[in-house]
């Protein structure tokens, strides 16, 4: 693959999630005008002088409903994007996921203790903030309970990630039957995945941690790639591979702990982008992560806008949604990967 | 660099893996420009004696200097400048290319953030053009035969351009096309002063190609010296399990080798 028609490839990533953007935010319950969109916009930026045709109801649908709710979907579904990517080259397994971390199962768990407790209906953004100390909880979890035996060896992280989220939903499940029955559709709520509700604080808070998180890790994108050779390799390499693996996974803990924290669970995200971009823009991680932002950005703007429009009498769950189109993209990917072994 | 300089040393060196001793007491010395062939029986210790002198496995005892300092006390990406390792478990990502793979060795010489240059690409295409796989070059790595991805593991070995290479089993899955062509380029490879070590499993291509060979057993060293030697010992034979002799062949450079299961 040349550079130049890797970096169109992007081009054109880059140009889909811009329409998907803007589908987005002119579909819903109350449609707007893309001009209309544009110039309301370009006021806003101080481009435009020109009061906006939507009127105040419109602006009002723009700016505090449709756009914060947009723009969450993209930094979610990019972040769990590039971090299934990282975790796909660091476990050299094109099906691993954040789930494999416990990121998930350990973010539930503190949604539904700061539920439990209450704290979620009267502390502002108290929900997120535990889901979030949960996900980190369960990935630091993961990495010193498997490295408590000397090094921590991938195998060992994968099963020790099985063990810790069976443990964390066993918990989950003990705190939804012993809370009270009003408090647990809150959670259930969130548990199903969904951007219902979300305003420029959580845009603001998934934007610190997605953006900057991202970026580290395309900067990091060459020891990933030399770590996707395997440990004996990269170690010969001069990679110092026990301190770079736990710096990503901790990166990757960050980006996949508050996209979930916002957003809930969104299963196979990660998983589904990366691998249909891979065969465009190859594995190294300078042009996949990128790539691999974009189309999962793309993806999750794309099927919250299904969850919002598709039924006309309610919102379906964003992670159901996900979890539809994503289980049976895992399963032709696994036989077409097991066809090939 | 001067032909003889001694490279790599180890000095009564012992691994452990796990708690078990897997290797004990081994002193071996690698020369700019050797051919040095290690053999052994199955779980000798051969694959621990590549890696630990590699940096890969710390040693539980005695030590291994690279170039008189110790393996240790090297900074890692300066390490990977002098010292490259091929073994034929490696494998990269399906996806990845031929040429994006090799590039990858040039990681010691730029780390993580610099870009390579035209010196990093003359490499690249030097190790692919040594190696006989340049017409494979964008080829992804999923689409190739294991003979062909060993291959181009040792590319990837020889763009890292270093003066010690250390190889496990470099011709597993060749064919006897490739076998000599691997061992020829190996040739190439010492001639320009590099100091080679290799376990090689076909004793009577061990005896070949290289100029010394080492025999190991039960974690030790039974044997060393010129091929014909070694495998005309006892040790050998008792190593192995099976009677090994040499038949001069006149028209031919190197004794024939036959063996026998011992009664």
């Amino acid at each position: 693959m040349t550079n130049r028609s890797a970096r169109l490839r992007i081009a054109a990533l880059a140009g889909a999630l811009a329409l998907a953007l803007l589908l987005a935010t002119a579909w819903g319950s109350v449609a707007l005008p893309f001009n209309g969109i544009l110039g309301a916009l370009l006021a806003k930026l101080g481009l435009a002088s020109d009061p906006s045709t939507l009127g105040a109801t419109g602006e009002t649908i723009l700016f505090t409903v449709r756009l914060p709710r947009v723009l969450l979907a993209a930094l979610v579904g990019g972040g769990l994007a590039v971090v299934g990517a990282v975790l796909q080259a660091i476990f050299r397994n094109p099906l691993a996921d954040a789930g494999l971390l416990g990121v998930g199962a350990g973010a539930a768990l503190g949604a539904v203790l700061a539920v439990h407790l209450g704290l979620a209906s009267t502390v502002f953004f108290a929900l997120p903030l535990a889901a979030f100390a949960g996900a980190l909880s369960a990935v630091l979890g993961v990495y010193f309970i498997a490295g408590a035996s000397g090094r921590a060896s991938l195998h060992g992280l994968l099963l020790t990630g099985i063990a810790v989220s069976a443990l964390a939903g066993a918990l989950t499940s003990m705190l939804l039957v012993a809370t009270e029955e009003f408090r647990v559709k809150t959670v259930l709520f969130w548990l199903a995945g969904g951007l219902d509700g979300r305003g420029w604080t959580h845009v603001q808070a998934a934007a610190a941690f997605v953006l900057s998180g991202v970026a580290l890790l395309v900067l990091l994108g060459r020891p990933i790639d030399v770590l996707s050779l395997g440990e004996d390799e990269a170690a010969s390499l001069g990679l110092p591979v026990r301190a770079t693996r736990l710096s990503l996974l901790g990166l990757a803990a960050l980006v996949a702990g508050a996209s979930t924290a916002v957003a809930g669970s969104l299963p196979f995200v990660g998983l589904m982008a990366p691998h249909a971009l891979r065969p465009f823009v190859g594995p190294l991680s300078r042009r996949l992560l990128p790539a691999a932002f974009l189309g999962g950005a793309t993806l999750v703007v794309l099927a919250d806008l299904g969850a919002r429009t598709l039924s006309p009498r309610f919102e379906l769950p964003l992670g159901a949604l996900t979890a539809c189109v994503g289980a049976p993209y895992f399963l032709l990917a696994l036989r077409a990967n097991e066809g090939r072994g | 660099m001067s032909a003889g300089e001694l490279l790599l040393s180890a000095h009564a060196l012992a691994v452990e893996r796990g708690k078990r001793r897997v290797l004990s007491d081994v002193s071996v010395e690698l020369l700019a420009g050797e051919a040095l062939v290690v053999v052994g029986p199955n779980a000798a210790g051969k694959s621990t004696l590549v890696r630990a002198l590699a940096g890969l496995l710390e040693p539980a005892a005695g030590e291994v200097r690279l170039c008189g300092r110790l393996l240790a006390d090297w900074p890692r990406d300066a390490r990977a400048r002098v010292l490259a390792l091929a073994t034929s478990e490696e494998e990269g990502p399906d996806a990845l290319r031929v040429a994006e793979r090799v590039a990858l060795g040039r990681y010691p010489h730029r780390g993580p953030f610099q870009a390579l240059r035209a010196s990093d690409h003359a490499a690249v295409a030097r190790a692919l053009e040594a190696t006989g796989i340049a017409a494979l070059a964008e080829r992804r790595l999923g689409t190739l035969s294991a003979g062909e991805r060993q291959l181009a593991t040792l590319a990837r070995g020889l763009a890292q351009e270093p003066r010690v290479l250390l190889l496990d089993e470099p011709a597993a899955h060749l064919d006897i096309g490739h076998q000599l062509q691997l061992f020829r380029t190996l040739d190439d490879v010492r001639r320009r002063g590099v100091g080679v070590l290799a376990v090689v499993h076909d004793l009577a291509r061990a005896a070949q190609w290289a100029e010394r060979m080492l025999l190991v057993a039960g974690g030790r060293i039974a044997a060393e010296g010129p091929p014909a030697a070694v495998l005309a010992s006892e040790a050998a034979s008792r190593a192995f399990g099976v009677r090994i002799r040499g038949h001069a062949v006149p028209s031919l450079p190197h004794p024939h080798y036959s063996f026998e299961e011992s009664p």
